[in-house]
């Protein structure tokens, strides 16, 4: 079989030493700068591209390679030690993860982080190799209304980012939209709550909203606390190592989480964050144990990472196969071919196979340097929650800032840090949980926007949206994943309801 | 996120906090609604066009506004715990001393006063000693991430006194 | 090896000798895109060729250019060190956003590069030319959906222009806004609309694949190696250009504006431009003087029009 022996051959290019080191280099280079909060690995790749241009095209494909799983990698770190997510598709991650680095068990989770963004980025590169001709189909029958369907059953899957009040989660959630409305209206031109300010045009960065929110309200939160909090967190309790409970509890969410996550980054308009939002709301149902949920469950950082690496090898399926650059790092990574020769487009595969299966093997050789890297790396990670908080703090608003200047320096963006910062601590203060402002702010504009123009294509016959048989599907998922748990709820709600009558007078 | 931990005694008593934020939550909405009001409808082919959205969140929020202060108004809002606000300036202080610096101070000693600020919020209130160290720091980073990465951080006195 | 790796690194980085002419390049645009692949690619040249030993690409991104746009005219006044980096797609920006800051209050140097927009239908698509394309417009503009860029830039304006030069109401088109070039070519390419406009760019690995059908594309005269008729062979009187050019600051003296018009010069006519050209699959269209300020303030004019037929500029 031809398709084998590229890929041997590919494999055999990358693992000549000097090529290892590359993706080592590249890996470590990627890392390191997504792993600044406000930094997400579109913008690492375009700041590291140039370095790879001074090697010979093999040694540079491998090296981006490595900077681009590195980049995707990078922000789970802060994530869950931290709770300040590098980029949009680690918010998920910080939910659980944060909760069990603060009980002392940062260590296994960001084992099984690194361990599931290997297992997904294994097996998704291998179905990259394998499958894409099938799956880019798929995904080109996704058009409007099917997206449509898609951030409806999204938004139902947010609720399972509540917390424990649906009031307060509902609130949140409608934070996001109407932030998501700043700016011009992509459809029109018209722009919508921006007041006149020429830097709202274009609307609320995502990444500046999180990092805003989680790692500055965040600090201003634990300040806040003064002397009460504990002032320094156990780093460790128990091993710093994955047990065997977690092994058994993590390896379902990975593949789990390789599944939903591929798909949805080879579709044109997903996103890796979707991906990382349908797999948390899969666990939580499935899991054997939802008390722990909310307060660190291994599942919900398992899945997420999974599916968010997944994706990220999904989106090299349309722009393998039909050269479509379907996210601003696929974008940036187009330009980045260009530079190797290398014209991405349906003739790809048949034109320039060894740069093709070069470019797969040095994926893969990544992945691997990936887990190299960072598995050992775990015990000094965790390390960094040991450091003094004035320390600790001064350096984690160092770099959030940092983020935000190296991608635009300017007093605006810095004062909107500061604004969504005092947002963010003042809804903590209140109880209102932070994910879902990031989350509306994401899907708001997606579902809109996708509603309107399958509205438009249609020329305002609103039946459209119910007959593609793919949008009925997912509707037809999203009711239920609405309905079914709120009828659960009515009937276990008689005591409750019992009680709340009872402390009425 | 803190939760209501302690039930209070006086859990019946109106809360305050909780009405302004329902009020807060209705002037959004009516923002919503007084800037949308003024753009045109084009919707082209679609009926919803670029206010039908705004206006549905709006209601919304109208909504959840009044669902606030019902819960507020029977005191069935969260319990807060409470706040100290002397760290809380000093980090917003220094948030905001780095955004008015930075571009003529450059990226080294406006981050290096964000990071003394802080960590005098965290209680270090060696100043003298903590914005010396924060500038080494600021300018170590610098060095990095402008010089060998190329990312455009503003420079100022010190950079230039360097490159 | 590493340590050579490193040793070019920081030799590269930390040993840039000091020239006469130091640079700073405005990109008004994110990291990646094609304003700031262009102030890069300028970096890249003006120090390999020798033009400017120290150069600087900022990148101040927004609003289809006009946040750059407007920090440039008033932060870099007279100093003839900024250049800025901008393009066509700025003249529509500065209009829909009404920004109070104009191509006229920069000093606009050279015209640099620019693409021609094509207009393409899926290959299985029954409309086989732009007559054909034409006809189903003018019996039914609203069941004809374009898939393009964003509202009111370069595609969009070409819709309407098209429109009206065939005689159908510019107002009617069924434009459908999309945010990435990837995501309008897989609404195209999955069928869901009836046509697709951008850069020809944007579809030449699929035209050749077969995938899709190109009818036409908007240049003056039919460029080499593209196998398709000019919109105005096709009978639409139309020519749009999406050009990218370099601007200088303004309150420049006429010395200070020769010696970078000088620069820029040297640089378009360089060996190691025209190579970036080739490896980026952009078109030389360098024009500067006076011939490229008439060219300027008719595509203003031009454009102005339209968008106030479109119903985007009031």
């Amino acid at each position: 079989m031809a398709t084998f022996d590229f890929l041997l051959q590919g494999l055999l290019v990358a693992a000549q030493p000097t090529n290892l080191l590359y993706a080592l280099i590249g890996v470590t280079l990627g890392t390191a700068v997504g792993v600044l909060p406000g930094i997400g690995p579109a913008l690492t790749v375009a700041l590291l591209l140039p370095v790879t241009y001074r090697l010979d095209p093999g040694g540079s494909l491998i090296m981006f390679a490595g900077i681009y799983y590195g980049g995707m990698y990078g922000g789970s770190t802060t994530s869950i030690l931290l709770n300040t997510p590098g980029e949009s598709s680690s918010i998920v991650t910080a939910l659980e993860g944060n909760k069990m680095a603060r009980a002392g068990r940062g260590g296994p989770a960001l084992a099984t982080a690194a361990i599931g963004s290997f297992v997904a980025g294994l097996i998704a590169t291998l179905a990259l190799a394998f499958i894409a001709p099938y799956i880019v189909k798929l995904a080109l029958v996704f058009g409007p209304r099917e997206y449509f369907a898609l951030m409806v059953l999204a938004f139902v899957t947010v609720s399972s980012a509540f917390g424990d009040s649906t009031l307060r989660g509902l609130t949140s959630l409608f934070v996001g939209l109407t932030l998501a409305c700043i700016g011009i209206d992509q459809l029109t031109g018209q722009a919508r709550l921006s007041f006149g300010v020429p830097d709202l045009l274009d609307g609320i960065e995502v990444t500046t909203l999180a990092v805003a929110m989680f790692a500055i309200g965040e600090t201003l939160y634990i300040a806040a606390q003064g002397d009460r909090g504990p002032d320094k967190v156990e780093a460790v309790k128990g091993s710093v190592w994955m047990n065997a409970a977690d092994w058994a509890r993590s390896w379902k969410p990975w593949l789990r989480g390789t599944v939903i996550g591929f798909p949805i980054g080879a579709m044109p308009a997903g996103g890796a964050e979707i991906g990382t939002f349908l797999s948390y709301a899969a666990e939580k149902r499935l899991t054997k144990h939802p008390e722990e949920f909310g307060n660190g469950a291994i599942e919900g950082v398992a899945g997420p990472e999974a599916a968010n690496n997944a994706s990220a090898a999904g989106t090299l399926v349309p722009l393998l196969t039909l050269g479509l650059p379907t996210t601003a790092t696929a974008a940036i990574m187009l330009a980045g071919f260009q530079q190797y020769g290398l014209q991405p487009g349906p003739l790809l595969f048949a034109t320039n196979p060894q740069l093709v299966w070069g470019l797969i093997a040095s994926l893969l050789i990544a992945n691997f340097m990936l887990l190299v890297l960072n598995l050992p790396l775990i015990g000094l990670w965790v390390k960094l929650l040991t450091i003094p908080k004035p320390w600790l703090y001064a350096g984690i608003l160092l770099f959030a800032t940092l983020g935000t200047i190296g991608a635009n320096p300017s007093v605006f963006e810095l004062g909107m840090l500061l604004a969504f910062g005092l947002l963010g601590y003042v809804m903590r203060v209140f109880g209102y949980p932070i994910a879902p402002v990031v989350v509306g702010l994401i899907l708001g504009p997606l579902a809109e926007q996708q509603l309107r123009r399958a509205l438009s294509i249609s020329q305002g016959d609103f039946t459209v949206l119910f007959t593609s048989p793919i949008a009925a599907v997912l509707l037809v998922i999203a009711a239920l994943a609405l309905i079914v748990p709120l009828i659960l709820r009515a009937r276990g709600r008689g005591q409750v309801l019992a009680q709340l009558a009872a402390s009425e007078d | 996120m803190n939760k209501g931990n302690h039930p209070s005694v006086e859990t019946r008593r109106p809360d305050r906090a909780a009405l302004i934020i329902a009020v807060v939550l209705a002037l959004i909405a009516g923002l919503i609604f007084w800037d949308v009001s003024r753009l045109t409808g084009l919707a082209g082919y679609s009926q919803i066009g670029p206010t039908t959205v705004p206006y549905a969140i709006a209601c919304c929020l109208i909504g959840l506004a009044i669902w606030t202060a019902i819960e507020g108004w029977r005191g069935d809002f969260a319990e807060r715990e409470h706040q100290e606000f002397g760290p809380v300036f000093w980090i917003v202080g220094g948030l905001a001393a780095q955004m008015l610096l930075l571009n003529t101070l450059g990226f080294s000693i406006a981050t290096g006063i964000l990071f003394a600020m802080t960590a005098r919020g965290f209680g270090r209130r060696e100043l003298w000693l903590t914005i010396p160290v924060g500038i080494a720091f600021s300018f170590f980073v610098w060095l990095i991430f402008a010089k060998l990465l190329q990312l455009s951080l503003p420079s100022g006195p010190l950079e230039h006194l360097f490159f | 090896m590493k340590h050579f790796f490193l040793a070019s690194i920081l030799a590269g980085a930390l040993a840039l000798p000091a020239y006469a002419a130091d640079y700073t390049i405005i990109a008004p645009a994110n990291p990646g895109g094609g304003w700031d692949q262009t102030a890069r690619s300028l970096q890249t040249v003006m120090q390999q060729e020798g033009i400017s030993g120290n150069v600087q690409v900022q990148n101040v991104p927004g609003a289809g250019g006009t946040i750059g746009l407007a920090q440039f005219a008033s932060q870099q006044k007279g100093n003839p060190n900024a250049l800025l980096v901008g393009g066509y797609v700025m003249v529509g920006a500065i209009l829909t956003n009404n920004s109070p800051v104009t191509l006229k209050d920069v000093t606009p140097i050279a015209r640099l590069t620019g693409e021609y927009e094509a207009i393409v239908v899926p290959a299985a698509s029954e409309i086989k030319s732009m007559a054909d394309l034409v006809a189903a417009l003018k019996k039914d503009p609203g069941a004809v959906s374009w898939a393009g860029g964003s509202a009111g830039g370069t595609d969009h304006i070409a819709v309407g222009l098209i429109a009206k030069a065939a005689g159908v109401d510019p107002t009617k088109i069924n434009y459908i806004a999309y945010s990435g070039g990837g995501e309008a070519l897989a609404a195209i390419l999955g069928s869901q609309v009836t046509a697709g406009i951008s850069g020809y760019g944007e579809f030449e690995s699929q035209v050749k694949a077969g995938t899709l059908r190109l009818l036409a594309v908007s240049s003056a005269e039919r460029l080499p190696g593209i196998d398709a008729p000019t919109l105005k062979e096709s009978g639409v009187d139309v020519v749009v250009e999406n050009w990218r050019m370099v601007a200088a600051a303004p309150g420049l003296t006429d010395e200070q504006k020769a010696a970078v018009s000088a620069d820029i010069e040297k640089l378009a006519k360089s060996a190691g431009w025209q190579e970036v050209l080739k490896t980026k699959g952009w078109q030389d269209t360098y024009l500067a003087g006076d011939a490229f300020n008439e060219q300027l303030a008719k595509d203003v004019s031009a454009t102005e029009t339209v968008l106030k037929d479109i119903g985007l500029v009031k």
